[in-house]
């Protein structure tokens, strides 16, 4: 896939680098490296909010959100316990789910114009401390049944509940809670082995 | 597998169904309920949710609209930031508050006891003398008793919709390794984070417009013990230290 790997693996170490910097500095109230911080990961974020919120206005909101708890709360993230991007990633999803579930509306459909997510382990990864450990859930996903790994993800990825899900798989509640649910199980035993 | 629908032999995944943010309604209160409650199941949630962070690999960027980082400078430099400072015409307001607290708060403590979901709009209202010792109050002002689970004095919360802003009365709720957090917990059973209150002194909190909404009578007010700084993720991770019920003035 690619004749540079090294390079790459170095591209994104130093991208987390600056990240991890930027992120520090803004919980100093470092009102550039606040700039900075939005410069790099903004687009991530947005990517992430606009996927489940469904809407480009309320994707908005919540990013103008997302921003305003990092600037609260930038001091308390600690480098060697998370990624910058976990620890940003799962504001700004944590703050769009929250979003969605206070709207009355349920959405059975996956959104128009939401960008696919990309299938299989990334070559390098923004999330993990180490990058060897990044494949670990990745297979582990692969190990599970079909049907399993696909209400995972999609859990994850558009945000939805248990009785979306149902809806859009055309299953039972109880037949969606029982997959997830094995499916987490197995995903368990398989990470903690 | 034949017995999908047979959820009983499924296994307990709550932790992991929490932090993939598949639950809703009141299975989602019940975990959040959790967190604050085991500190076991809070520790859960937070490795799954560094388990499936690794997922985010997989998300498309996009470009985010034009002046969204301004906005959210406004905000920051606006009057919703963090220390709102007191208008002076209400400059006595709190010390004549302070002064009736601990009366409000017992009459309070009594009715919660007494009177732990239903609201009733004068149960609360201690005597009509100290009342009146608030220089006009606003109809809709708030106030709270967050009593410490193990024990110790109350804390008491007042908050001013005038004004967007939380008082509290000193607490002594955190050590030196931990921040006390406040959350409101209103009608959907979810914590929200109100901000960290000072390891000494009074704190006052500027309440954001979507929390404003949450402060309502009946709503509850929760302490927890969190990392320096706030919780990471927007959600309790540490103990539940104390709390209180919201009630009119």
């Amino acid at each position: 896939m690619t004749d540079f790997p090294q390079a790459t693996l170095q591209q994104a170490s130093d991208a987390r680098l600056k990240l991890v910097e930027a992120l520090v500095r803004t919980g100093h109230e470092d009102r550039t490296a606040f700039r900075d911080l939005y410069a790099l990961t903004s687009a991530k974020l947005f990517g992430i909010c606009y996927r489940i919120c469904g809407e480009r206005q309320a994707a908005e909101d919540v990013l103008h959100d997302v921003y305003l708890t990092i600037w609260k709360r930038a001091g308390a993230y600690e480098p060697h316990r998370a990624s910058p991007i976990t620890w940003l990633a799962t504001i700004a999803r944590n703050r769009a789910i929250d979003w969605r579930r206070a709207q009355a509306v349920r959405r059975s459909t996956p959104i128009e114009g939401a960008l696919p997510i990309l299938d299989g382990a990334p070559l390098a990864s923004e999330t993990m401390v180490a990058d060897e450990e990044a494949h670990r859930l990745h297979g582990c996903l692969d190990g599970l049944e079909d049907r399993q790994r696909g209400a995972i993800r999609t859990a994850f990825f558009d945000g939805v509940t248990y009785a979306e899900l149902a809806e859009r798989e055309s299953v039972p509640l109880g037949t969606m809670k029982s997959w997830v649910r094995r499916g987490l199980a197995k995903l368990r035993e398989c990470l903690e082995r | 597998m034949s017995d999908d629908i047979d959820l009983d032999d499924a296994p307990d995944m709550a932790a992991a169904e929490l932090a993939l943010g598949i639950l809703d309604g009141d299975e989602r209160a019940v975990a959040l309920r959790r967190v604050l409650a085991e500190p076991g199941f809070a520790q859960q949630v937070e490795r799954w949710r560094q388990y499936l962070a690794q997922l985010f690999d997989l998300w498309p960027a996009m470009t985010a609209p034009a002046g969204v980082l301004e906005r959210v400078e406004w905000t920051i430099d606006g009057p919703a930031a963090m220390d709102v400072p007191t208008p002076p015409n209400r400059r006595f307001f709190w010390p004549a508050v302070a002064g009736i607290s601990s009366v409000a708060a017992a009459a309070l403590l009594l009715f919660i006891v007494m009177r732990p979901i239903e609201y009733a709009p004068h149960a609360a209202r201690p005597s009509a003398a100290p009342t009146t010792a608030i220089a006009a109050p606003t109809p809709t002002m708030l106030v709270a008793s967050i009593a410490p689970v193990d024990k110790g004095a109350p804390v008491t919360a007042i908050y001013d919709p005038a004004s967007g802003a939380l008082r509290l009365t000193p607490a002594a709720l955190a050590d030196a390794n931990r921040s006390a957090e406040l959350w409101v917990i209103g009608g959907d059973g979810v914590p929200h984070s109100l901000g960290l209150l000072r390891q000494a002194g009074a704190s006052t909190l500027a309440v954001t417009s979507a929390n404003r909404a949450r402060l309502a009578a009946g709503a509850t007010l929760a302490v927890t013990l969190e990392p320096i700084g706030g919780s990471p993720n927007g959600l309790p991770t540490g103990p539940a230290v104390a709390k209180g019920a919201l009630s009119q003035i």
